[in-house]
């Protein structure tokens, strides 16, 4: 039985594993993972984990109600613009961010800061987060 | 890729209903969705003097099938418009749809296969079927639009993973503009307020627009003699900091039309025809940007084909519209097509360079703040515009220097990065 990608993405974060695949023709990485390599096309592809650690870039925050119901319980909620350690580019939830435009300037100002994953539960989805770890 | 035209197409005629709510603007209110698109379509083919009979093939493109609920649209929409029994098909660019209609249309022509072509484009953002009901409709949620409009986006992670387009395509832009530019948050407020003046100004002269009030009546409207007073208020909330309610698309009901023919079917036209000089299309999933956010490379790969097609450059642009559902995303792409330059749009802007006086003129229409954004709808109604201004029959909002060269740009969701150029002949 064929195993399906986005599935076990889920998965892999339930068991707090970021997981995305490496080309072994160009080396990139393709963040989430696919069926091929994004960058090249290759099927040389391979399990590639992640830190999931990288930097926050810029902080903004959504619309409530949300579109998706998913997010009824968490929205509104701040969500940035991300550079993960190995170069990969990731926009999501940034928790422990308050949305008011007092907090979120003074966040404009501070960024770039450092984020580490935090895997949140979004109606049983375990789903891809990030939490600032300093304020300077 | 040869990115050439075998033959030379042209746009001989173009249709556009008002946008605006079919439960309540009153050209379109206790319409269907087939009969809007009959109205846009009857004025195409009036506007080109063809009669249906001479069109080879429909193109007709709706996105957001829970509303329309016609997915077959083509065959559901033959029958209102004369089209029984030509080649047609549905197709879907997004917010693209209209314009990707064209270029298809146009490849079809200048292959030989086609002489005439139709394109329709029609959507309803604001209002579903009542129940099972063929004519009645009810009003759908905002959050319900956006839900069904997302399903063009990242259904795999993005979407499950707390994606919202407001952030995505506002906020964070406009956070990287104003760093990347040295541009202080207050200078962003005051050049996103005069921008949303300008194209309200627009839209106040267009009787098509969803909102024909300018920001200033507005702002009396709500006690405020103070129209920046009013921008900063809570009537103007943040929908994504540092971006406001009045920066964003204005979702609407409409449909657009546009006859394309090959140049054989030009002689008899009755008013003038436009050259489809080119075109770029350029596809892209999420991320739409990388490290600098103000920066989407899909864009300069379509504003490269379409010049490298058209054989114009940035300099021979007269008029541009550019995708504006974000005011501070359509700044970055006119600033990236070359059209403005790098880190002035908001300057042109406050100096009134953008209005339709201007020496920058764009979206004058009113753009999709002020005219509206029907989805499948748009793309038409941005050539319309052009097309009309390309005539020089635009009214009180026209270009004083009919345009010769007009390009028209806009980000199909999620992303569809489409450029038409078009000429005066």
């Amino acid at each position: 039985m064929p195993k399906s990608i986005i599935r076990g993405y889920y998965e892999d974060l339930e068991q707090k594993k970021v997981i995305g695949k490496k080309c072994n023709q160009c080396g990139k990485i393709t963040f989430p993972p696919t069926a091929i390599c994004e960058h090249c096309g290759s099927r040389e592809i391979e399990t590639f984990e992640l830190t999931g650690e990288g930097e926050l870039l810029f902080v903004s925050h959504s619309m409530a109600p949300p579109p998706n119901p998913r997010f009824n319980k968490l929205a509104p909620y701040a969500y940035g613009h991300v550079k993960l350690k190995e170069g990969v580019f990731v926009q999501g939830i940034v928790t422990g961010v308050g949305i008011d435009p007092a907090s979120l300037e003074e966040w404009y100002h501070k960024c770039p800061v450092k984020v580490v994953p935090d895997i949140i539960d979004a109606e049983g989805l375990s789903i891809l987060a990030f939490k600032i770890i300093e304020s300077q | 890729m040869k990115n050439k035209l075998k033959e030379p197409v042209y746009i001989l005629g173009v249709g556009c209903t008002r946008f605006g709510n079919l439960l309540e603007t009153p050209e379109i209110k206790g319409l269907t969705l087939q009969e809007m698109a009959a109205e846009a379509v009857k004025e195409a083919l009036d506007d080109s003097g063809t009669d249906p009979s001479e069109i080879d093939a429909i193109f007709v493109g709706n996105v957001t099938m829970h509303t329309s609920t016609l997915p077959a649209t083509y065959s559901q929409i033959a029958k209102w418009t004369g089209m029984q029994f030509k080649a047609g098909v549905h197709f879907d660019g997004a917010c693209s749809t209209t314009n990707i209609g064209i270029t298809l249309g146009a490849m079809g022509i200048a292959s030989g296969v086609y002489r005439k072509v139709l394109v329709v484009g029609l959507e309803s953002t604001l209002s579903q079927p009542k129940k099972l009901s063929p004519f009645d409709r009810e009003t759908i949620p905002t959050e319900e639009m956006w839900l069904w409009t997302d399903y063009c986006v990242n259904q795999a992670y993005s979407v499950p993973q707390g994606y919202d387009i407001f952030p995505s395509y506002n906020g964070i832009i406009a956070q990287a503009y104003c760093k990347k530019y040295g541009i202080s948050i207050e200078e962003f407020e005051k050049g996103m307020f005069e921008l949303c003046r300008t194209r309200r100004l627009h839209g106040s002269m267009n009787k098509r627009a969803i909102n024909q009030e300018t920001l200033e009546d507005e702002a009396k409207r709500f006690g405020f003699d103070d129209p920046y007073a009013f921008w900063k208020s809570n009537y103007n909330p943040f929908l994504a900091w540092p971006s406001r309610l009045r920066s964003a698309v204005s979702a609407a009901d409409g449909a657009s039309a546009i006859v394309i023919s090959s140049e054989d079917g030009i002689q008899d036209a009755p008013n003038l025809p436009i050259e489809v000089k080119g075109w770029g299309v350029t596809i892209s999933d999420l991320p739409w940007y990388e490290e600098d956010p103000t920066y989407m490379h899909y864009d300069t790969l379509s504003f490269d084909k379409a010049y490298d097609m058209s054989g114009i450059t940035a300099a021979d642009i007269d008029y541009l519209h550019v995708h504006d559902c974000s005011h501070i995303s359509s700044i970055c792409t006119a600033e990236l097509s070359g059209y403005l330059p790098k880190g002035e749009g908001l300057k042109y802007a406050e100096a009134g360079r953008l209005r339709f006086d201007g020496d920058r003129p764009m979206s004058t229409h009113g753009g999709r703040h002020a005219f509206g954004h029907a989805w499948a709808a748009s793309a038409g109604a941005d050539t319309y515009e052009a097309v009309k201004q390309m005539r020089g029959i635009c009214g009180e909002r026209q270009i004083p220097n009919v345009p010769k060269i007009s390009v028209v740009h806009t980000h199909g969701y999620a992303m569809v990065s489409t450029v038409m150029v078009y000429g005066r002949r």
